[in-house]
């Protein structure tokens, strides 16, 4: 049972580096939107499933990423574009990181959501005070070049995931997230690994912004720092199961293929299913889809 | 007359406005079993914490092994072979014993041997191996005592601060846990005891020390106190 996962996640990645041969445009998005959900829901795990410290704000991360590449774009080679998007909340993360750290459980949570809100509504001001009102992007890469840096993404989110849970960092983490007095008292650094996981948990998701705002070709604030995205990414993370990184990726391609469902028929369906789904798992299904696949496969066995 | 691993001076403790500790002063020889004994409230879990650095005190020096700690992060102190056997256990409920244990040797200096280390708890806590597997959150509050105890001892301490080990225990398991650090100052360890339970703590103690309200009301070795009238009146009941 165990060999298949990341047999599955190769011919995942595959087939999501092949949907442009198709031909199809259409399936070359739907393939960006799952591999930049898997990217982003695996990054929000490597702080808030391995610490417990939920975030609700990752789309500050994603919004700043965004918008250092837009204002870069024109200006420098594509690849160091997408590295300063993903320092950039890197930084932002380590400045913010031990203030913040230092409040747990729903005030985390507030915490995060509001600071992703102030900085969406700074960078508004901003935008309209320099007498933008969105950004027009000329010289985005091709939507096929796009989709193979997000799966590059995806694929990176779900190894450094990986990487984290079975290390010592991810030990540490651990011990935080079940008494955070009690790893003091072992001897784990608390402030520095929880500020070390912020800080990872914000890179890859600056790049994905940056990809993103190139594949829409527009930024405007107030999308690029849409608190939607942040609740999106805890959904999938939670539904998806967070005791494993196959989680976030049943998760993410879970949600990201139901919502192209719901957007084609029914538009105004899309929050609220993803809202009772929320709910439905939580309750029910607090192991989310890969718990759900393990007790499956454990009974058959 | 040789130095003893831990000596702490003129401690000032509070917490906001509240003062807690009044220039509390101590020492722990080294391979002795030191204990403070006090009515609840007293200051003990405070001493304990500031030694841990998890508490910062406002003043005074803390000693070990003949350096100032008083102002290190509480994981050099772990790292440095000083660690806490926190009051209320704080395993980790939803982690087997095993984890819990291997978590223990997470300061850098516990890491090279800490299979062996392993082992040497294994041998020590016949207990904790045969529930290896099992969640530490099922288990008896004195399993889980012997397992926070085991989780120390993973950091390779040479000074161990148990904080009330007793609390919630059954008079069986606390004859046990008693006996357990008995064997553990034959093994040469250091330790410090706070505990309410004076009576058998001071049967145990090389050294004993009373605190009331934040200051040391007396001193003296665990045989002497029991026999001074003051304290079988006051903690004894007799």
């Amino acid at each position: 049972m165990k060999g298949i996962w990341p047999t599955a996640g190769v011919v995942l990645a595959g087939l999501a580096l092949a949907a442009p041969l198709s031909g199809n445009a259409y399936l070359t998005g739907v393939a960006f939107q799952i591999a930049m959900w898997i990217a982003l829901a695996q990054s929000w795990s490597m702080l808030s499933a391995t610490t417990g410290y939920v975030s609700l704000g990752h789309a500050v991360f994603y919004g700043i990423g965004g918008y250092v590449a837009v204002l870069l774009v024109d200006a420098a080679p594509f690849p160091l574009v997408l590295l300063v998007a993903a320092l950039a909340p890197a930084v932002f993360a380590a400045v913010i990181g031990l203030p913040v750290l230092r409040v747990r459980g729903p005030y985390f949570v507030i915490l995060t959501y509001g600071l992703s809100e102030l900085v969406r509504h700074g960078v508004m001001r901003i935008e309209s005070a320099l007498g933008s009102f969105g950004r027009m992007i000329f010289s985005a890469p091709s939507p096929e070049a796009l989709l193979w840096w997000m799966v590059a993404l995806a694929v990176a989110a779900t190894l450094g995931a990986w990487a984290v849970r079975h290390s010592r960092f991810g030990a540490g983490l651990a011990a935080i997230r079940e008494d955070e007095v009690a790893a003091e008292t072992l001897g784990v650094p608390t402030a520095r690994l929880k500020l070390l996981a912020l800080i990872a948990s914000a890179i890859i998701p600056g790049a994905v912004g940056g990809l993103a705002m190139m594949r829409t070709g527009y930024f405007e604030p107030g999308q690029a720092f849409d608190p939607v995205v942040s609740f999106t990414i805890v959904t999938m993370a939670l539904v998806g199961g967070t005791d494993s990184v196959r989680g976030p990726v049943m998760g993410a391609i879970g949600f990201a293929l139901l919502s192209e469902l719901l957007w084609s028929s029914f538009p105004q369906l899309y929050m609220i299913v993803l809202g009772a789904a929320l709910i439905g798992f939580v309750l029910f299904v607090p192991q989310g889809l890969s718990g759900l696949v393990d007790r499956i496969a454990g009974r058959r066995a | 007359m040789t130095e003893p691993m831990l000596s702490v001076h003129d401690l000032t403790v509070a917490y906001g406005q509240v003062q807690v500790l009044f220039g509390v002063g101590f020492a722990v020889p080294r391979g002795s079993v030191t204990t403070l004994i006090g009515a609840n409230g007293a200051g003990k879990t405070t001493i304990m914490k500031t030694l841990a650095g998890m508490v910062a005190p406002r003043s005074g020096t803390i000693l070990f092994e003949g350096r100032d700690i008083a102002h290190l992060p509480s994981h050099d102190r772990v790292d440095g072979g000083l660690a806490l056997i926190p009051e209320g256990r704080l395993v980790f409920g939803g982690m087997t014993v095993e984890q819990n244990l291997r978590l223990g040797a997470i300061a850098p200096s516990a890491r090279a041997g800490h299979d062996e280390m392993l082992s040497e708890v294994y041998r020590r806590f016949p207990r904790l191996e045969e529930r290896r597997h099992q969640r530490a959150g099922l288990m008896s509050g004195g399993e889980q005592q012997m397992l926070a105890l085991g989780r120390g001892l993973m950091a390779r301490p040479r000074l161990i601060l148990m904080d009330e080990p007793t609390l919630g225990l059954a008079p069986v398991m606390v004859k046990k846990v008693f006996e357990t650090i008995a064997e553990l100052r034959a093994a040469g360890f250091t330790i410090l005891l706070a505990e309410q339970n004076a009576r058998v703590a001071l049967e145990l103690a090389d050294h004993a020390y009373l605190l009331e309200n934040g200051r040391i009301a007396m001193t003296g070795t665990g045989a002497d106190m029991l026999a001074s009238p003051e304290v079988r009146r006051a903690y004894l009941g007799m």
